[in-house]
C-alpha cells in the first residue's frame, strides 16, 4: 500500500515565538547573576544544622508571647483589608463601566493599577518614618496596598451583573439612588464580601512579613530572634506563622463557601490569576 | 362582606449562622483595632505634618534607576525573577501531578505532598529570603532559593487546581490502550492543562517580580538593596525614584503578561 | 477469541453487576450488546481488557487469562485491545493527528510519547487509520474544532492505530443524531469487514442493533438472556429482553 502523506503542519509562531524568547530570558538570567553555585552543595547540611537548632528543642515559655506576636499580626492584616475595602467599594463604582463614563471609570482603573504594582512591604518602609515602627504602620501599608486589588475584583463583580433587576428598577420609574440600592447592591455584596475575606487571608502573609522591616506583628520577633541567633525562638515563630496561616485560610475559607453558597456568584477565588 | 386588615406574614429572623457571622467580624474588628492601637486622629496628625518622605515622593529622582549601581540591580532583579520562576514553576508542575490520583497512585504520598505544599504556601516570600540569608549568607543565592520556594509552592497550588477539574476520558482511553504512567500524563493531561500552567507561571512571574523588589531588604540582593541603601542615607527622592521606575516597568511587564495570558487560554 | 466462562462481577460485596456469564465470541465477529440501563452492558466490555477486574470466573481473551496476568501483561493486553467511548474521550486541546497517535502510546518508548518524537511508521499508521475514517485532511486541526460525529471517527481512527485485534464500543452513538449515528457505526461494520477485527459494540437502540449486529447478545440484570443472530431479532425478543412492551425511545427513528 503505498504511503500517504499527511497535511502539511501549520507553523504555530505564538508559541516558538514564546518558546525563544523564555529561552533566550533564562540564558541570560543564567549568565548574568553572578550566583556562588558552589554554596548549594553546602545549603541541604547549612538547612539540616539550622532546622536542628530551630525546631529541636524548644522553649514553651516563648509560646505566649509569640502567639501574642501572630495576634497582632493577624490584627494588622484585618484592619488592614477593612480600610482597603472602605476605599475600595466607593471607588469600584466609579471604576464600573457600565455606571459610570468610560473616561472617569479609566481613571480610577489607574490609579487601582499603580496602587496593585506597589508591594505592601514598600509602603511599610515609606511610612515607617512618618508612624515609627508601630503596627498602625503595618495596617496602613497593607491599607493602601489592598485598594488596587480590591478595586479591580470589585469593579469586574459589578460589571457582570445582570441587568434585569436594572430594568424592573427603571420600570417601575425609579430613581438613581433606588435604583443602586435594589438593582445593584444585592447583585454585588456577596461576592465582595467574599473577597474581602480572600484578600485578608493574602495580607495574612504580608502582615507576616511587615515585621521584618519592624514594622509590627510577628516578623518582627522572628527577624530579631534570626538576627541574634536565638534559634528556638525563630522556629517556634515559624512554626506560629505555619499553623495561624493555614489556620485562618481555613476559617476565612469556610467562611467564603458560606457566603458564596446560595447567591449566585459562580466562583470562589477571585480569578486574579486570569487577569 | 368587610375586608378584615391582611396580615403579612411575619419577617422571618436573620438566620442564626449569620447573626453569629456579623457579630463574629465585629468583634473582630473592635479587638483587632485596640490591638494594633488603631487611631484615626494620629493618622491624620501624622500624615498632616510635613515629612521628608512625602517631600520625597513630590520630587522623585526619577533618574536614578539609569545609573551604574541601580540599573545592574535592577537587571539583577529581573533576572532572579526569571531563574525564580522557570525553576520553581517548573518543578511545580511534578508537584502538581503528585498530588493528584491519577498523577500518584500512592495515597500517602499524596497526602504528604499537598500538606508539605500548603506548608510552604504558608510562608511569606521575605521569610523565605531571610531564612536563606540566615543559610547561605548575604547575596542573591538565597533570593534566588526565596523566589523558587514561593513560585512552587503558587503555581503547584493553581495547577493542582485546575488538574482537579480536567477532563478524565482521555485518561480512560490512555490506559485503555496500554499506555505507562508518565506517557498518559503527557499525552492525556498535560494538553488539557498546559494553556492554563504557561498562564499560572507567567502569574508566577509577575508575583516574583515584585517580589524580587523586597528581597534586598533582607540582604537578598536585587533592586531592593538600592532602595533599602538610600533609606539608610533618608535620600527619599532616591527610593521614590526607583520605586516609581521599577513599578513602571511592573506595569508594563504585567500588560504584556496579560496580554499574553489573554491569548494563551 | 473471547472466552467467559462463569464470569461474575461485584463492585460492592453482594450486587453482582454481572452474574455468571458463558460466552464465546470468535475472531472477526461483530457482536451487538444490548440491554436495559444497569443491566451491566459496560461492565461486560470493560472486563475485556480489563477495566473492570472480575470477581469470579475464568476471561480468556486472544490466549490470555485476564484475571491472572500481571500488570504489564495487562498493559499489554489492552494495546491489542482498542476502545471507542460514547464520551469520545477525546483531548480537546489536543490535534486530531496528537489523539490518533495515543494509539501508537504502548509500542513507543516512554521518551517519544514525552517529546513526541513519533518515527515515521507510526506516523503512517496513524495517517493511514485517519484516512480510513475519512479524516485525513483534518489531521492538524483541534479535536474541538470538529463536529460529534467527526469526533468519535477520531476515537475510531485512535483505537485503529493500535492495530488492534478486537475493538470495543461502549455507546458509541449515544450522543449523535441519526444520520451521524449511522455514518459511524458504518465505518465500525466496514472495519470489521475490510480488516477483521472482533467488534463488540454496546448499544441501546433496537434498530441499530438489528441492523449491524450479526450477533445480538441480551443482557438483563447481569445474566445474558438472548445471544442469537441480528436478523433472528425479533420486536418480542426486545421484549423479552428489556422485561417490557417497546416505546419510541427504544429505536433510534421514531416510527417502530
Ligand atoms: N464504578 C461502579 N461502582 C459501583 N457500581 C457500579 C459501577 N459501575 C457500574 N455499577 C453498577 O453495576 C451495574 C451495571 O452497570 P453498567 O454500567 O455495566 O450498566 P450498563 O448496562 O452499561 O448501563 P447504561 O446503559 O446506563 O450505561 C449497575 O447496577 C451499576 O449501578
Ligand atoms: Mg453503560
Amino acid at each position: 500500500m503505498s504511503n500517504l502523506s499527511l497535511p502539511n503542519k501549520p507553523v504555530d509562531w505564538f508559541r516558538n515565538t514564546i518558546t525563544l524568547a523564555i529561552a533566550v530570558a533564562v540564558i541570560w538570567s543564567l549568565i548574568g547573576l553572578e550566583i556562588k553555585w558552589e554554596r548549594l552543595i553546602d545549603l541541604p547540611g547549612d538547612l539540616y544544622v539550622i532546622g536542628t537548632l530551630m525546631f529541636g528543642e524548644m522553649n514553651i515559655e516563648d509560646f505566649p508571647d509569640l502567639v501574642g506576636a501572630m495576634w497582632e499580626s493577624i490584627s494588622i492584616a484585618w484592619v488592614g483589608t477593612l480600610i482597603a475595602a472602605l476605599f475600595a467599594i466607593p471607588l469600584s463604582f466609579l471604576a464600573a463601566e457600565n455606571l459610570v463614563g468610560r473616561p472617569l471609570a479609566w481613571l480610577i482603573r489607574q490609579v487601582f493599577n499603580l496602587l496593585r504594582a506597589i508591594p505592601e512591604v514598600i509602603l511599610a518602609v515609606a511610612l515607617i518614618p512618618i508612624f515609627g515602627l508601630t503596627p498602625l504602620t503595618g495596617v496602613l501599608a497593607i491599607g493602601i496596598g489592598s485598594i488596587g486589588t480590591l478595586g479591580k475584583l470589585f469593579y469586574e463583580v459589578i460589571e457582570a451583573i445582570k441587568k434585569e433587576p436594572l430594568e424592573a428598577a427603571d420600570a417601575v420609574g425609579a430613581n438613581k439612588l433606588v435604583r443602586f440600592r435594589w438593582g445593584v447592591v444585592p447583585q454585588v455584596m456577596p461576592e465582595m464580601a467574599s473577597f474581602v475575606l480572600y484578600r485578608f487571608e493574602v495580607n495574612i502573609r504580608a502582615s507576616a512579613v511587615m515585621g521584618l522591616i519592624g514594622a509590627g506583628g510577628i516578623g518582627n520577633d522572628v527577624a530579631q530572634a534570626l538576627r541574634f541567633n536565638d534559634w528556638s525562638v525563630a522556629g517556634m515563630g515559624m512554626l506560629i506563622v505555619i499553623f495561624g496561616t493555614i489556620t485562618v485560610d481555613a476559617i476565612s475559607g469556610a467562611a467564603r463557601k458560606q457566603i458564596i453558597r446560595g447567591s449566585s456568584a459562580k466562583s470562589l477565588t477571585p480569578v486574579e490569576v486570569q487577569a | 362582606m368587610q375586608a378584615s386588615e391582611l396580615k403579612i406574614p411575619k419577617k422571618p429572623g436573620l438566620r442564626g449562622s449569620v447573626m453569629f457571622s456579623i457579630s463574629f467580624a465585629f468583634v473582630l474588628t473592635i479587638v483587632t483595632m485596640i490591638t494594633v492601637e488603631f487611631s484615626l486622629l494620629e493618622i491624620i496628625e501624622n500624615f498632616t505634618r510635613p515629612n521628608m518622605v512625602v517631600d520625597g515622593l513630590l520630587s522623585p529622582d526619577l533618574t536614578q534607576i539609569f545609573s551604574e549601581r541601580s540599573r545592574s540591580a535592577f537587571l539583577e532583579t529581573l533576572q532572579l525573577a526569571i531563574l525564580g520562576t522557570v525553576s520553581g514553576g517548573g518543578l511545580s508542575l511534578l508537584m502538581a501531578f503528585w498530588a493528584t490520583d491519577f498523577g500518584n497512585p500512592i495515597g500517602w504520598l499524596r497526602v504528604v505532598v499537598r500538606n508539605f505544599n500548603n506548608v510552604i504556601r504558608s510562608i511569606p516570600d521575605l521569610l523565605w529570603a531571610l531564612l536563606f540569608v540566615t543559610a547561605v549568607g548575604v547575596g542573591i543565592l538565597p533570593g534566588l532559593l526565596a523566589l523558587f520556594f514561593f513560585s512552587m509552592a503558587v503555581v503547584t497550588k493553581l495547577t493542582s487546581d485546575t488538574l482537579d477539574g480536567i477532563d478524565q476520558g482521555p485518561i480512560e482511553a490512555a490506559r485503555a490502550s496500554g499506555s505507562g504512567q508518565l506517557s498518559m500524563l503527557r499525552m492525556a493531561v498535560l494538553p488539557q492543562i498546559l494553556p492554563s500552567y504557561a498562564s499560572f507561571l507567567l502569574y508566577g512571574f509577575e508575583l516574583n517580580l515584585r517580589a524580587s523588589a523586597v528581597l534586598g531588604l533582607v540582604g537578598a540582593g536585587g533592586i531592593g538593596s538600592r532602595i533599602e541603601f538610600f533609606r539608610g542615607r533618608l535620600e527619599w527622592s532616591e527610593v521614590w525614584g526607583l520605586v516609581l521606575m521599577f513599578f513602571l516597568v511592573v506595569f508594563l511587564v504585567e500588560r504584556l503578561s496579560v496580554t499574553i495570558r489573554r491569548r494563551l487560554v | 477469541m473471547i472466552t467467559f466462562r462463569n464470569v461474575s462481577v461485584e463492585y460492592r460485596p453482594g450486587e453482582k453487576a454481572l452474574d455468571d456469564i458463558n460466552l464465546e465470541i470468535q475472531e472477526g465477529e461483530f457482536v451487538v450488546i444490548v440491554g436495559l440501563s444497569g443491566a451491566g452492558k459496560s461492565t461486560l466490555i470493560r472486563t475485556i481488557n480489563n477495566l473492570v477486574p472480575i470477581t469470579d470466573g475464568e476471561l480468556q481473551v486472544d490466549g490470555n487469562s485476564v484475571g491472572d496476568l500481571s500488570r504489564s501483561g495487562v498493559r499489554k493486553l489492552r494495546s491489542r485491545i482498542g476502545m471507542i467511548f460514547q464520551g469520545f474521550n477525546l483531548v480537546d486541546r489536543a490535534t486530531v493527528i496528537q489523539n490518533v497517535l495515543m494509539g501508537r502510546v504502548y509500542k513507543l518508548p516512554t521518551w517519544r510519547n514525552v517529546f513526541g518524537a513519533y518515527p515515521k511508521k507510526d506516523k503512517q499508521i496513524a495517517a493511514k487509520a485517519l484516512n480510513r475514517v475519512d479524516l485525513l485532511e483534518k489531521a492538524h486541526s483541534r479535536a474541538t474544532d470538529l463536529s460529534g460525529g467527526q469526533r468519535q471517527r477520531v476515537g475510531i481512527a485512535r483505537a485503529l492505530s493500535q492495530e488492534p485485534r478486537v475493538i470495543l464500543a461502549d455507546e458509541p452513538v449515544a450522543s449523535l443524531d441519526p444520520p451521524t449515528s449511522h455514518a459511524v457505526m458504518q465505518h465500525l461494520q466496514k472495519i470489521n469487514r475490510d480488516l477483521g477485527i472482533t467488534t463488540i459494540v454496546n448499544l441501546h437502540f433496537l434498530d441499530l442493533a438489528t441492523a449491524y449486529g450479526d450477533r445480538i447478545i441480551g443482557l438483563r440484570g447481569g445474566k445474558v438472556v438472548f445471544d442469537g443472530k441480528g436478523s433472528e431479532c425479533t420486536p418480542e425478543i426486545f421484549e423479552g429482553i428489556y422485561g417490557r412492551s417497546l416505546t419510541a425511545e427504544d429505536t433510534l427513528q421514531e416510527d417502530i
